[in-house]
């Protein structure tokens, strides 16, 4: 097996949901051996699937499991001493959760002088509002990205999906390997306090200059430019496929050597000598005229055949892919093995989206399976902690510890 | 040392454009030196707006302000012989470059990887390009919007009956800036027992692809293709609902007793008291019919109202705030969030957003304010790299600087 960058590194992991499982999940694929101590009584995020396959399976791939009773003395004994054996300890519960059980930065340090923990709950840990719970949607919806996201009615519009558990899952992973770098410089841990809610405002960085600078308030941006401004700018409805009249391209032309070459491609030379779409301040200006012809050019062609005309003329455009044309239908992606089988155990084996930085000499790579709740327990109390078979019986006994 | 950051002593040339500033912004926010190297005409994203007092100028990009934070500036051509030999010559003292070039565009101007290997056995190179360094679509143009749609994001974001609405705020941009920097950090944590550097190869596709958290996943789990379903989010456990004065998202990922018992004492809860909707999964699957009747049930509050309440319920309820209402908040306020930045040359301090985290032992911070132009070129090449007045000026007739 190639080297991992993160060989040697053990994070212990308390994190659920979506974000914080995102931040360690980043961290097992380099080669972190991340532990997770869940509960083994009720697993409340089976909602989200299946443990080994589809999200969840993405979620907890390359960790281990412990089925820890948190609630009870020795089950937290036991995580206070895999705290002890760990470089990091990981969580995104509110404040107050760690702290209950003496797993908090203040508690550790005593055991663990170097012990590096990242908090990373929905508001911070402190402020008025730190015990406030939430989700990445209601976070979008508190940092007003909601609000930003309506469509041509100004109705909320999306997201289908939520950008802010991977806001906070990024930014959790970055910290994490920030505070390792400082110890391994100066010998100290240290607590860092993410607030995912925090993390993903940062990410409204030009919007929020423009309301502190200018004054300016924000409106919903739709298709008008976030970043080099361009027309025509949008996702155009294609020809049907088969049945499938969900089809669109995104268009983006910035240039006017892109607007000459898009032009050309799309069989329409004659849209340049159009005085009204002379310059790109013409074109957007008078870009509902422009898109009613975009409109009319995409609705006749296949969506794939458009995107391959216009690439070729070096125009941005990409068909907007869903899961099925994404997972088997992109040819380069599958040539760069981006969707990557995993075997699973008891036979059988299922794919999860894959590793998306290519480190040259230690790549990175979806190894095991995500483990069920539990299925290292064995591992985790007898080879890490040294317990014995009757130990580990007597605790499965007590209740402190899910066998 | 701590005072000084935790990647203090790091050194990080940049040569992204706009599509990877984030990148270098994160390791800048935590003491690296990063020293932006834009062409002598200005990074492309000095014009893209909006301007300080929506006066168009170089120097007053508030897109270009945001991710150029923390950094040096110095200008150089390197598309000019001169420019890249000076190029080698900073990568011999660096730790990181970070560079979004078209593939193949580094190699052209004698700054491939071998080429910089060579020169510095412990540096990481990380490049960031819409498809990836290899692959037959390498070649292709994309920008943050072609790449939502080719990650599977566009697809799910905006109503079934409508066009996909495009994401707010450069998610495709932001998420490979983000990789790109664990990345990074996680080569340079290598380094120290490898004793070198490598070369990551950081596809934007593939990265915004991960950040999208059901297509690819659903697809691959279970064979169905996820749609647009408006505020619907895909786990459907949440969505907007109207309020008397705004919009509030609905949750129903929670302690149902307590919201159940809530809205029946309002007499809007009509068939939801029925035990089956204790069952989450039933929860899941009735969701429309259960989003339509707590609509009914919140349309006659204020939303901050509903919040505050649904908070001390412990119910995680939440307002749809307008962006501008963050600058008021007293949860940001009290933990120091936005910063304060001197512009000397404008005379104005502006407000800017804070730390995505706070880590008390090795802080983020402000440390200068965004570079104007070319401002650091003397003090890099003269003071640093111990050129002489004469050869700076030879290189500027040239265009080089």
């Amino acid at each position: 097996m190639a080297r991992m960058a993160l060989e040697g590194v053990r994070i212990l992991d308390f994190t659920w949901v979506v974000a914080g499982p995102v931040a360690t999940r980043i961290l097992a694929d380099q080669g972190a051996e991340v532990i997770k101590i869940e509960r083994g009584d009720e697993n409340t995020m089976s909602v989200l699937g299946p443990r080994r396959t589809g999200l969840q399976g993405e979620l907890h791939r390359n960790k281990r499991s412990a089925a820890i009773n948190m609630n009870h003395p020795r089950g937290v004994e036991l995580a206070r001493r895999l705290a002890a054996l760990s470089d990091l300890v990981m969580d995104n519960f509110s404040a107050r959760v760690m702290r209950g059980w003496g797993m908090d930065y203040q508690s550790l340090v005593k055991i663990k002088p170097d012990v590096i923990c990242i908090s990373m709950s929905g508001l911070g840990h402190t402020g008025p509002r730190c015990n406030y719970v939430s989700y990445g949607p209601t976070l979008h919806a508190l940092a007003g990205f909601t609000h930003l996201m309506a469509d041509a009615r100004g109705e909320p519009a999306g997201y289908g999906y939520s950008y802010a558990d991977m806001a906070g899952g990024y930014s959790g992973a970055l910290a994490a390997l920030i505070a390792l770098w400082h110890r391994k410089r100066t010998g100290r841990g240290q607590f860092v306090d993410l607030s995912q809610f925090e993390a993903l405002v940062s990410l409204a960085g030009p919007a929020l200059l423009d309301i502190s600078v200018n004054g300016r308030t924000q409106a919903p941006p739709q298709w008008r430019s976030q970043e080099a401004p361009a027309a025509p700018h949008g996702a155009y409805r294609c020809a049907p496929r088969g049945g499938d009249d969900d089809r669109w391209i995104v268009i983006a032309v910035r240039s006017q050597a892109e607007w000459e070459r898009f032009a050309r491609a799309s069989g329409n030379p004659g849209w340049t000598a159009e005085p009204k779409f002379r310059t790109l301040y013409l074109r957007m200006r008078n870009r509902e005229e422009l898109d009613a012809q975009v409109v009319r050019w995409a609705a006749s062609q296949q969506a794939e055949a458009a995107m391959a005309l216009l690439r070729r003329a070096g125009v941005a455009a990409g068909v907007v892919l869903n899961g099925a044309d994404l997972c088997v239908g992109d040819p380069h992606l599958a040539k760069r093995g981006f969707f990557a089988p995993v075997k699973l155990p008891g036979g059988g084996s299922t794919r999860l989206t894959g590793v998306p930085m290519r480190l040259s000499a230690t790549p990175g790579s979806i190894r095991t399976a995500a483990p069920e709740v539990g299925e290292d327990n064995d591992y985790i109390l007898g080879e890490l902690l040294g317990l014995g078979r009757a130990e580990r019986a007597e605790l499965v006994t007590e209740g402190a510890v899910w066998g | 040392m701590s005072g000084r950051g935790a990647l203090a002593g790091l050194r990080v040339l940049d040569l992204t454009d706009l599509k990877g500033h984030l990148c270098a912004r994160l390791l800048a926010d935590m003491g690296a030196d990063v020293i932006k190297i834009e062409p002598p005409a200005g990074d492309s994203a000095r014009r893209i707006g909006p301007f300080v007092d929506d006066r168009p100028h170089r120097d007053r990009s508030l897109f270009f302000w945001f991710y150029n934070l923390n950094k040096r500036s110095l200008t150089l051509d390197l598309g000019h012989p001169e420019g890249a030999a000076i190029l080698r010559r900073l990568a011999e003292g660096a730790d990181v470059i970070v560079e979004s070039f078209k593939p193949g565009a580094m190699a052209r101007m004698g700054l491939g990887w071998d080429v910089l290997h060579a020169l510095n056995p412990a540096l990481v190179l990380c490049s960031i390009a819409p498809f990836g360094q290899k692959g037959p679509y390498r070649g292709y143009e994309a920008d943050d919007s072609v790449l939502t749609a080719l990650s599977g994001m566009l697809y799910v974001n905006g109503f079934p009956d409508g066009a996909p609405v495009r994401p707010l705020g450069l998610q495709a941009y932001h998420s490979a800036s983000y990789y790109a920097a664990i990345g990074t950090m996680c080569v340079l944590f290598a380094r120290d027992s490898m004793g070198e550097g490598q070369w990551i190869d950081l596809s934007m596709q593939e990265a915004t692809a991960s950040a999208v958290e059901h297509v690819a996943a659903g697809f691959l789990g279970t064979g169905e293709i996820e749609r647009r379903r408006g505020t619907l989010h895909w786990s459907r456990f949440f969505r907007v609902g109207r309020c008397r004065d705004g919009y509030v998202m609905h949750c129903t990922l929670c302690d149902w007793t307590s919201l159940i018992e809530w809205v029946n004492g309002d007499g809007k809860a009509q068939d939801l008291t029925a035990p089956e909707w204790e069952d989450v999964a039933k929860r899941r699957a009735g969701a429309e019919h259960l989003f339509d009747v707590l609509d009914e049930w919140v349309k006659d509050y204020a939303r901050d109202e509903l919040l505050e309440r649904a908070q001390l319920l412990r119910l995680p309820y939440a307002s749809v705030r307008n962006p501008e209402d963050l600058f008021d908040d007293e949860q940001l306020s009290s933990r120091g969030y936005f910063q304060e930045v001197e512009h000397p040359e404008l005379g104005r301090t502006f407000r800017y957003p804070g730390a995505p985290y706070l880590f008390n032992g090795s802080p983020w911070r402000v440390t200068r304010r965004p570079p104007l132009l070319g401002e650091h070129t003397g003090e890099i090449l003269g003071a640093e790299l111990g050129m002489s007045a004469e050869e700076l000026a030879a290189l500027a007739a040239e265009g080089v600087i």
